[in-house]
Protein backbone atom coordinates (compact mmCIF):
# COMPACT_ATOMS: atom_id res chain seq x y z
CA UNK A 1 0.00 0.00 0.00
CA UNK A 2 1.19 3.24 -1.23
CA UNK A 3 1.32 6.45 1.51
CA UNK A 4 -0.73 9.02 -0.13
CA UNK A 5 0.78 12.39 -0.76
CA UNK A 6 -2.52 14.59 -1.21
CA UNK A 7 -5.08 14.77 1.31
CA UNK A 8 -7.90 16.37 2.73
CA UNK A 9 -7.38 19.59 3.99
CA UNK A 10 -8.41 20.06 7.76
CA UNK A 11 -11.19 22.44 7.25
CA UNK A 12 -12.52 19.57 4.76
CA UNK A 13 -11.94 16.65 7.31
CA UNK A 14 -13.72 18.89 10.03
CA UNK A 15 -17.09 19.40 8.15
CA UNK A 16 -17.07 15.69 7.48
CA UNK A 17 -16.48 15.16 11.16
CA UNK A 18 -19.51 16.91 12.17
CA UNK A 19 -21.74 15.48 9.30
CA UNK A 20 -21.71 18.64 7.39
CA UNK A 21 -20.58 17.65 3.96
CA UNK A 22 -23.18 16.00 1.24
CA UNK A 23 -23.23 12.14 1.29
CA UNK A 24 -21.63 11.90 -1.97
CA UNK A 25 -18.05 13.91 -0.39
CA UNK A 26 -18.70 11.89 2.80
CA UNK A 27 -18.48 8.44 0.90
CA UNK A 28 -14.94 9.94 -1.10
CA UNK A 29 -13.72 10.98 2.18
CA UNK A 30 -14.54 7.71 4.47
CA UNK A 31 -12.79 6.12 1.37
CA UNK A 32 -9.18 7.95 1.68
CA UNK A 33 -9.77 7.85 5.82
CA UNK A 34 -9.98 4.38 5.14
CA UNK A 35 -6.61 3.49 3.32
CA UNK A 36 -4.62 7.08 4.63
CA UNK A 37 -3.34 6.14 8.62
CA UNK A 38 -2.41 10.19 8.66
CA UNK A 39 -6.34 11.05 7.48
CA UNK A 40 -7.88 8.31 10.27
CA UNK A 41 -5.61 10.57 13.06
CA UNK A 42 -6.56 13.45 11.77
CA UNK A 43 -9.79 13.20 11.28
CA UNK A 44 -10.25 11.81 14.62
CA UNK A 45 -8.49 14.66 16.58
CA UNK A 46 -10.40 17.00 14.73
CA UNK A 47 -13.70 14.84 15.92
CA UNK A 48 -12.52 15.56 19.04
CA UNK A 49 -12.36 18.78 18.98
CA UNK A 50 -15.79 18.99 17.32
CA UNK A 51 -17.16 17.05 20.24
CA UNK A 52 -15.35 19.96 22.37
CA UNK A 53 -16.85 22.75 20.94
CA UNK A 54 -20.21 21.08 20.58
CA UNK A 55 -20.42 20.87 24.22
CA UNK A 56 -19.63 24.28 24.96
CA UNK A 57 -23.00 25.42 22.73
CA UNK A 58 -25.44 26.53 25.32
CA UNK A 59 -28.61 28.41 24.12
CA UNK A 60 -31.53 29.55 26.05
CA UNK A 61 -34.56 30.30 23.21
CA UNK A 62 -34.92 26.94 21.95
CA UNK A 63 -38.43 25.31 22.54
CA UNK A 64 -38.87 23.53 25.71
CA UNK A 65 -38.34 19.85 24.80
CA UNK A 66 -39.36 18.12 28.54
CA UNK A 67 -42.78 16.81 26.67
CA UNK A 68 -40.65 13.83 25.09
CA UNK A 69 -39.62 12.32 27.69
CA UNK A 70 -42.24 10.22 28.47
CA UNK A 71 -42.84 9.20 25.57
CA UNK A 72 -39.00 8.55 25.20
CA UNK A 73 -38.72 6.80 28.38
CA UNK A 74 -42.04 4.32 27.73
CA UNK A 75 -39.98 2.69 25.13
CA UNK A 76 -38.50 -0.58 25.22
CA UNK A 77 -34.36 -0.65 25.83
CA UNK A 78 -32.61 -2.58 23.33
CA UNK A 79 -29.89 -4.85 24.35
CA UNK A 80 -28.39 -6.34 21.13
CA UNK A 81 -26.72 -3.98 18.65
CA UNK A 82 -28.99 -3.67 16.01
CA UNK A 83 -28.10 -4.99 12.31
CA UNK A 84 -26.30 -2.13 10.76
CA UNK A 85 -26.30 -1.68 6.75
CA UNK A 86 -30.14 -2.91 6.98
CA UNK A 87 -30.06 -1.35 3.61
CA UNK A 88 -31.94 -3.36 1.20
CA UNK A 89 -29.01 -4.38 -1.56
CA UNK A 90 -30.51 -5.60 -5.04
CA UNK A 91 -28.92 -8.63 -4.91
CA UNK A 92 -25.52 -10.09 -3.21
CA UNK A 93 -24.15 -11.81 -6.75
CA UNK A 94 -24.46 -7.61 -8.00
CA UNK A 95 -22.23 -6.72 -5.31
CA UNK A 96 -18.80 -5.25 -6.26
CA UNK A 97 -16.20 -5.39 -3.86
CA UNK A 98 -13.49 -5.50 -6.84
CA UNK A 99 -13.01 -4.18 -9.66
CA UNK A 100 -11.13 -5.88 -12.75
CA UNK A 101 -9.64 -3.61 -15.57
CA UNK A 102 -7.69 -4.93 -18.53
CA UNK A 103 -5.06 -6.75 -16.29
CA UNK A 104 -5.45 -5.13 -13.33
CA UNK A 105 -7.76 -6.24 -10.13
CA UNK A 106 -8.63 -3.50 -7.16
CA UNK A 107 -10.14 -4.68 -4.29
CA UNK A 108 -12.58 -1.39 -2.91
CA UNK A 109 -12.50 0.28 0.51
CA UNK A 110 -15.32 -0.71 2.37
CA UNK A 111 -17.70 2.07 1.68
CA UNK A 112 -17.07 2.15 -1.74
CA UNK A 113 -17.97 -1.55 -2.23
CA UNK A 114 -20.99 -0.20 -0.59
CA UNK A 115 -21.63 2.47 -2.93
CA UNK A 116 -21.53 0.13 -6.11
CA UNK A 117 -23.37 -2.65 -4.45
CA UNK A 118 -25.97 -2.49 -6.59
CA UNK A 119 -23.53 -3.22 -9.77
CA UNK A 120 -21.46 -0.84 -12.30
CA UNK A 121 -22.23 -0.17 -15.49
CA UNK A 122 -19.02 1.05 -17.42
CA UNK A 123 -19.82 3.59 -20.38
CA UNK A 124 -17.28 4.69 -22.61
CA UNK A 125 -16.58 8.27 -22.98
CA UNK A 126 -14.10 10.17 -25.46
CA UNK A 127 -10.07 10.26 -24.62
CA UNK A 128 -10.02 6.34 -23.32
CA UNK A 129 -12.02 7.08 -20.77
CA UNK A 130 -14.17 4.85 -18.91
CA UNK A 131 -16.86 5.75 -16.55
CA UNK A 132 -19.63 3.99 -13.85
CA UNK A 133 -22.24 6.22 -12.13
CA UNK A 134 -22.97 5.74 -8.77
CA UNK A 135 -26.26 7.43 -7.31
CA UNK A 136 -25.16 8.16 -4.12
CA UNK A 137 -27.38 11.26 -3.21
CA UNK A 138 -29.14 14.36 -5.17
CA UNK A 139 -26.57 16.83 -4.95
CA UNK A 140 -23.68 15.15 -6.83
CA UNK A 141 -22.69 13.04 -9.04
CA UNK A 142 -20.14 9.93 -8.33
CA UNK A 143 -18.16 8.07 -10.58
CA UNK A 144 -15.72 5.14 -10.84
CA UNK A 145 -13.39 6.75 -13.80
CA UNK A 146 -11.01 4.36 -15.52
CA UNK A 147 -8.50 5.73 -17.43
CA UNK A 148 -6.60 3.02 -19.97
CA UNK A 149 -2.64 3.52 -20.27
CA UNK A 150 -1.67 5.96 -22.71
CA UNK A 151 -5.33 8.01 -22.35
CA UNK A 152 -5.96 11.94 -21.72
CA UNK A 153 -8.87 13.40 -20.76
CA UNK A 154 -10.06 16.82 -22.51
CA UNK A 155 -9.08 20.38 -21.19
CA UNK A 156 -11.79 21.03 -18.98
CA UNK A 157 -12.91 23.67 -16.40
CA UNK A 158 -14.95 22.46 -13.13
CA UNK A 159 -18.23 25.08 -12.53
CA UNK A 160 -18.08 23.87 -8.86
CA UNK A 161 -15.85 21.03 -7.31
CA UNK A 162 -14.64 18.07 -7.86
CA UNK A 163 -12.85 15.60 -5.92
CA UNK A 164 -10.68 12.36 -7.08
CA UNK A 165 -9.47 10.15 -4.90
CA UNK A 166 -6.93 8.20 -6.68
CA UNK A 167 -7.48 3.83 -6.22
CA UNK A 168 -5.37 2.13 -8.38
CA UNK A 169 -2.52 3.34 -10.71
CA UNK A 170 -1.26 7.30 -11.40
CA UNK A 171 -2.14 9.94 -13.31
CA UNK A 172 -0.76 13.62 -13.92
CA UNK A 173 -1.72 17.12 -14.65
CA UNK A 174 -0.14 20.57 -14.87
CA UNK A 175 -0.15 20.29 -11.01
CA UNK A 176 1.37 17.13 -9.73
CA UNK A 177 1.42 13.72 -10.28
CA UNK A 178 -1.03 11.22 -8.11
CA UNK A 179 -1.33 7.62 -7.01
CA UNK A 180 -3.35 5.59 -4.81
CA UNK A 181 -5.00 6.99 -2.16
CA UNK A 182 -4.14 10.38 -3.03
CA UNK A 183 -7.20 12.71 -2.90
CA UNK A 184 -7.02 15.76 -4.94
CA UNK A 185 -9.84 18.82 -4.66
CA UNK A 186 -10.24 21.11 -7.86
CA UNK A 187 -12.24 23.93 -7.82
CA UNK A 188 -13.50 26.35 -10.66
CA UNK A 189 -10.52 28.41 -10.98
CA UNK A 190 -8.58 25.22 -11.98
CA UNK A 191 -8.54 24.28 -15.51
CA UNK A 192 -6.84 21.14 -16.01
CA UNK A 193 -5.83 17.96 -18.31
CA UNK A 194 -5.25 14.69 -16.66
CA UNK A 195 -3.33 12.09 -18.81
CA UNK A 196 -1.67 8.28 -17.64
CA UNK A 197 0.70 6.34 -18.90
CA UNK A 198 0.32 2.99 -16.36
CA UNK A 199 -3.96 3.57 -16.68
CA UNK A 200 -5.28 4.78 -13.57
CA UNK A 201 -8.72 3.30 -11.68
CA UNK A 202 -10.16 6.31 -9.53
CA UNK A 203 -13.71 7.61 -7.63
CA UNK A 204 -14.79 10.95 -8.21
CA UNK A 205 -17.65 13.41 -6.50
CA UNK A 206 -18.34 16.47 -8.42
CA UNK A 207 -20.88 18.57 -7.27
CA UNK A 208 -21.48 20.34 -10.44
CA UNK A 209 -21.50 19.60 -14.31
CA UNK A 210 -17.61 19.59 -16.01
CA UNK A 211 -17.03 22.29 -19.20
CA UNK A 212 -14.88 21.16 -21.32
CA UNK A 213 -12.60 23.82 -22.65
CA UNK A 214 -10.96 23.08 -25.88
CA UNK A 215 -11.71 22.15 -29.36
CA UNK A 216 -14.21 19.30 -30.25
CA UNK A 217 -14.61 18.20 -26.89
CA UNK A 218 -16.52 21.36 -26.17
CA UNK A 219 -19.59 19.42 -28.13
CA UNK A 220 -19.43 17.41 -25.13
CA UNK A 221 -20.66 20.19 -22.90
CA UNK A 222 -24.16 19.81 -23.26
CA UNK A 223 -24.03 16.37 -23.18
CA UNK A 224 -22.42 16.66 -19.37
CA UNK A 225 -24.97 19.06 -18.27
CA UNK A 226 -27.48 16.48 -18.96
CA UNK A 227 -25.40 14.14 -17.12
CA UNK A 228 -25.51 15.69 -14.53
CA UNK A 229 -28.92 16.57 -14.22
CA UNK A 230 -29.61 13.28 -14.67
CA UNK A 231 -27.14 12.18 -12.12
CA UNK A 232 -28.74 14.32 -9.27
CA UNK A 233 -32.24 14.29 -10.54
CA UNK A 234 -33.52 16.76 -7.75
CA UNK A 235 -36.81 14.74 -6.04
CA UNK A 236 -37.76 16.59 -3.11
CA UNK B 1 1.10 11.29 37.65
CA UNK B 2 -2.60 9.82 37.97
CA UNK B 3 -3.80 6.91 40.23
CA UNK B 4 -4.50 4.10 38.44
CA UNK B 5 -8.65 4.36 39.51
CA UNK B 6 -8.08 8.19 38.18
CA UNK B 7 -6.78 6.86 35.11
CA UNK B 8 -9.22 4.00 34.03
CA UNK B 9 -11.91 5.95 34.80
CA UNK B 10 -10.87 8.97 33.31
CA UNK B 11 -12.49 9.89 29.82
CA UNK B 12 -10.14 10.04 26.61
CA UNK B 13 -11.99 13.26 25.60
CA UNK B 14 -12.03 15.47 28.45
CA UNK B 15 -15.39 16.08 30.38
CA UNK B 16 -17.10 19.63 30.17
CA UNK B 17 -18.59 20.06 33.69
CA UNK B 18 -21.73 21.98 33.31
CA UNK B 19 -22.59 21.46 36.58
CA UNK B 20 -21.65 19.49 40.00
CA UNK B 21 -23.47 16.62 40.27
CA UNK B 22 -22.93 12.49 38.39
CA UNK B 23 -20.50 12.55 35.27
CA UNK B 24 -22.41 11.99 32.12
CA UNK B 25 -21.07 8.69 31.96
CA UNK B 26 -22.39 7.91 35.35
CA UNK B 27 -25.87 8.98 34.03
CA UNK B 28 -26.18 7.09 31.17
CA UNK B 29 -24.59 3.92 32.11
CA UNK B 30 -27.64 4.13 35.31
CA UNK B 31 -29.78 4.73 32.51
CA UNK B 32 -28.54 1.68 30.73
CA UNK B 33 -28.15 -1.00 33.55
CA UNK B 34 -30.98 0.21 35.99
CA UNK B 35 -33.85 2.50 33.50
CA UNK B 36 -33.04 5.15 35.48
CA UNK B 37 -35.91 7.88 34.99
CA UNK B 38 -33.85 10.69 37.05
CA UNK B 39 -30.54 9.99 34.86
CA UNK B 40 -32.38 10.19 31.80
CA UNK B 41 -33.84 13.31 32.82
CA UNK B 42 -30.55 14.70 33.68
CA UNK B 43 -29.11 13.68 30.56
CA UNK B 44 -31.82 15.44 28.40
CA UNK B 45 -31.61 18.56 30.34
CA UNK B 46 -27.92 18.70 29.89
CA UNK B 47 -27.92 17.50 26.03
CA UNK B 48 -31.00 18.26 24.67
CA UNK B 49 -29.80 22.06 23.58
CA UNK B 50 -26.88 21.00 22.09
CA UNK B 51 -28.87 18.26 20.39
CA UNK B 52 -31.03 20.92 18.59
CA UNK B 53 -28.12 23.53 18.30
CA UNK B 54 -26.41 20.28 15.78
CA UNK B 55 -29.53 19.79 13.99
CA UNK B 56 -30.12 23.58 13.52
CA UNK B 57 -26.86 24.10 12.19
CA UNK B 58 -27.18 20.54 9.86
CA UNK B 59 -30.16 21.20 8.31
CA UNK B 60 -31.27 25.20 9.40
CA UNK B 61 -35.01 23.96 9.62
CA UNK B 62 -36.32 24.46 13.25
CA UNK B 63 -38.94 21.28 12.61
CA UNK B 64 -36.07 18.80 11.46
CA UNK B 65 -34.02 20.16 14.60
CA UNK B 66 -36.32 19.27 16.90
CA UNK B 67 -37.39 15.63 15.05
CA UNK B 68 -33.88 15.35 15.38
CA UNK B 69 -33.68 15.81 19.05
CA UNK B 70 -36.60 12.96 19.63
CA UNK B 71 -34.75 11.09 17.32
CA UNK B 72 -31.51 11.14 19.53
CA UNK B 73 -32.57 11.05 22.41
CA UNK B 74 -35.09 8.26 21.86
CA UNK B 75 -31.49 6.26 21.04
CA UNK B 76 -29.63 7.39 23.78
CA UNK B 77 -32.81 5.92 25.65
CA UNK B 78 -33.11 2.69 24.12
CA UNK B 79 -29.14 1.63 23.13
CA UNK B 80 -27.95 2.69 26.29
CA UNK B 81 -27.87 -0.77 27.86
CA UNK B 82 -24.82 -1.31 25.28
CA UNK B 83 -23.05 1.98 25.95
CA UNK B 84 -19.97 0.97 28.37
CA UNK B 85 -16.82 2.89 28.88
CA UNK B 86 -14.61 1.22 26.46
CA UNK B 87 -16.89 3.39 23.85
CA UNK B 88 -15.59 6.33 24.83
CA UNK B 89 -17.10 9.30 26.75
CA UNK B 90 -20.38 9.63 26.62
CA UNK B 91 -20.15 12.90 25.25
CA UNK B 92 -18.63 11.52 22.25
CA UNK B 93 -20.80 8.56 22.03
CA UNK B 94 -23.85 11.15 22.24
CA UNK B 95 -22.33 13.31 19.68
CA UNK B 96 -21.65 10.32 17.50
CA UNK B 97 -25.33 9.43 17.35
CA UNK B 98 -26.88 12.60 16.52
CA UNK B 99 -24.24 13.01 13.76
CA UNK B 100 -25.27 10.09 12.38
CA UNK B 101 -29.00 10.32 13.13
CA UNK B 102 -29.49 13.53 11.43
CA UNK B 103 -27.21 12.18 8.44
CA UNK B 104 -29.51 9.30 7.86
CA UNK B 105 -32.90 11.31 8.75
CA UNK B 106 -31.37 14.11 6.05
CA UNK B 107 -31.01 11.79 3.52
CA UNK B 108 -34.50 10.00 4.11
CA UNK B 109 -35.99 13.44 3.87
CA UNK B 110 -34.00 14.36 0.41
CA UNK B 111 -35.22 10.84 -0.68
CA UNK B 112 -31.67 9.99 -1.36
CA UNK B 113 -30.99 6.06 -2.32
CA UNK B 114 -30.55 4.20 0.86
CA UNK B 115 -27.33 2.38 -0.08
CA UNK B 116 -24.87 4.48 2.04
CA UNK B 117 -25.85 5.07 5.76
CA UNK B 118 -24.23 6.72 8.46
CA UNK B 119 -22.95 3.41 9.51
CA UNK B 120 -20.68 2.85 6.48
CA UNK B 121 -19.86 6.38 6.46
CA UNK B 122 -18.05 6.37 10.10
CA UNK B 123 -17.33 2.48 10.59
CA UNK B 124 -17.79 1.77 14.31
CA UNK B 125 -15.27 2.99 16.53
CA UNK B 126 -13.53 -0.16 17.42
CA UNK B 127 -12.97 -1.06 13.69
CA UNK B 128 -10.75 2.44 13.86
CA UNK B 129 -9.77 2.49 17.71
CA UNK B 130 -7.10 -0.17 16.81
CA UNK B 131 -5.82 1.07 13.70
CA UNK B 132 -3.06 3.57 14.85
CA UNK B 133 -1.30 0.37 15.75
CA UNK B 134 -2.46 -2.13 13.05
CA UNK B 135 -1.18 -0.36 9.88
CA UNK B 136 -0.52 -0.78 6.50
CA UNK B 137 2.58 -1.50 5.60
CA UNK B 138 3.73 1.85 4.31
CA UNK B 139 3.00 3.81 7.41
CA UNK B 140 3.92 1.50 9.69
CA UNK B 141 7.23 1.64 9.86
CA UNK B 142 6.86 5.17 10.39
CA UNK B 143 4.31 4.87 13.41
CA UNK B 144 5.69 2.19 14.91
CA UNK B 145 9.31 4.12 15.43
CA UNK B 146 7.18 7.11 16.91
CA UNK B 147 5.10 4.82 19.34
CA UNK B 148 8.02 3.42 20.85
CA UNK B 149 9.24 6.66 21.99
CA UNK B 150 6.15 7.87 23.05
CA UNK B 151 5.44 4.85 24.88
CA UNK B 152 7.78 5.63 27.46
CA UNK B 153 5.62 8.95 28.06
CA UNK B 154 2.07 6.72 29.25
CA UNK B 155 1.43 6.27 33.02
CA UNK B 156 3.28 2.72 33.80
CA UNK B 157 -0.23 1.22 34.01
CA UNK B 158 -0.91 1.64 30.37
CA UNK B 159 2.74 0.59 29.36
CA UNK B 160 2.30 -2.36 30.66
CA UNK B 161 -0.81 -3.19 28.70
CA UNK B 162 0.36 -2.26 25.55
CA UNK B 163 3.31 -4.12 26.46
CA UNK B 164 1.04 -7.34 26.82
CA UNK B 165 -1.18 -6.58 23.62
CA UNK B 166 1.26 -5.14 21.12
CA UNK B 167 5.21 -6.54 22.36
CA UNK B 168 4.10 -9.97 23.69
CA UNK B 169 0.93 -10.11 21.05
CA UNK B 170 -1.37 -11.62 23.83
CA UNK B 171 -5.08 -11.65 23.78
CA UNK B 172 -7.18 -8.95 25.91
CA UNK B 173 -8.34 -12.19 28.41
CA UNK B 174 -4.44 -13.30 28.46
CA UNK B 175 -2.94 -9.78 28.86
CA UNK B 176 -5.88 -9.35 32.27
CA UNK B 177 -5.10 -12.52 33.56
CA UNK B 178 -1.44 -11.80 33.37
CA UNK B 179 -1.58 -8.44 34.97
CA UNK B 180 -4.37 -9.84 37.24
CA UNK B 181 -6.96 -6.69 36.78
CA UNK B 182 -10.33 -7.17 35.58
CA UNK B 183 -10.89 -7.61 31.22
CA UNK B 184 -13.06 -4.45 31.60
CA UNK B 185 -10.39 -2.71 33.41
CA UNK B 186 -7.98 -4.04 30.89
CA UNK B 187 -9.65 -2.54 28.04
CA UNK B 188 -10.26 0.50 29.32
CA UNK B 189 -6.69 0.97 29.63
CA UNK B 190 -5.43 0.16 26.10
CA UNK B 191 -8.55 2.38 24.83
CA UNK B 192 -6.93 5.36 26.75
CA UNK B 193 -3.47 4.83 25.59
CA UNK B 194 -4.36 4.29 22.14
CA UNK B 195 -5.75 7.51 22.44
CA UNK B 196 -2.92 9.08 24.10
CA UNK B 197 -0.43 7.66 21.83
CA UNK B 198 -2.76 9.18 19.01
CA UNK B 199 -3.22 12.82 20.35
CA UNK B 200 0.69 12.55 20.81
CA UNK B 201 1.38 11.52 17.43
CA UNK B 202 -0.66 14.35 16.56
CA UNK B 203 1.22 17.22 18.56
CA UNK B 204 4.42 15.72 16.98
CA UNK B 205 2.96 16.26 13.41
ZN1 LIG C 1 -4.84 11.37 3.87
Amino acid sequence: MTTANFHPSDDILRDFAQGNVTTGMSVALSAHIELCSSCRTRSSELESESIMEWLKLEGDSEPDFSGMIDTITALPQLTTEPQINSAPVNSDDLAVSEIHMLDRSFTLPRVLARAASNGLKWNKLAGGINQAQVQIDNETQCEFLYMTPGSQVPVHRHQGNEVTLVLDGAFEDQFGHYGPSDFLVRNKRDQHQPSTEEGCLCFAVLDSPLTFTSGLARLFNPINNYRFRRATSQRF
Amino acid sequence: MNSIEEVTSKPAVESVKTDDGPSDEELLLAVGVSQDRRAFNLLFARFSKRIFAMGMKLTRNEQLAQDLVQEALMTVWTKAPLYDLDRGTAQSWIFTLTRNRCFDMLRKKKRQPQTISADDIWPQESDAEMSVVHEEQGSQAVEVAQIERLYEHLPDAQQAVIEQIYIFDRTHEEAAAELAIPLGTLKSRLRLAVAKLRTMIGVEQ
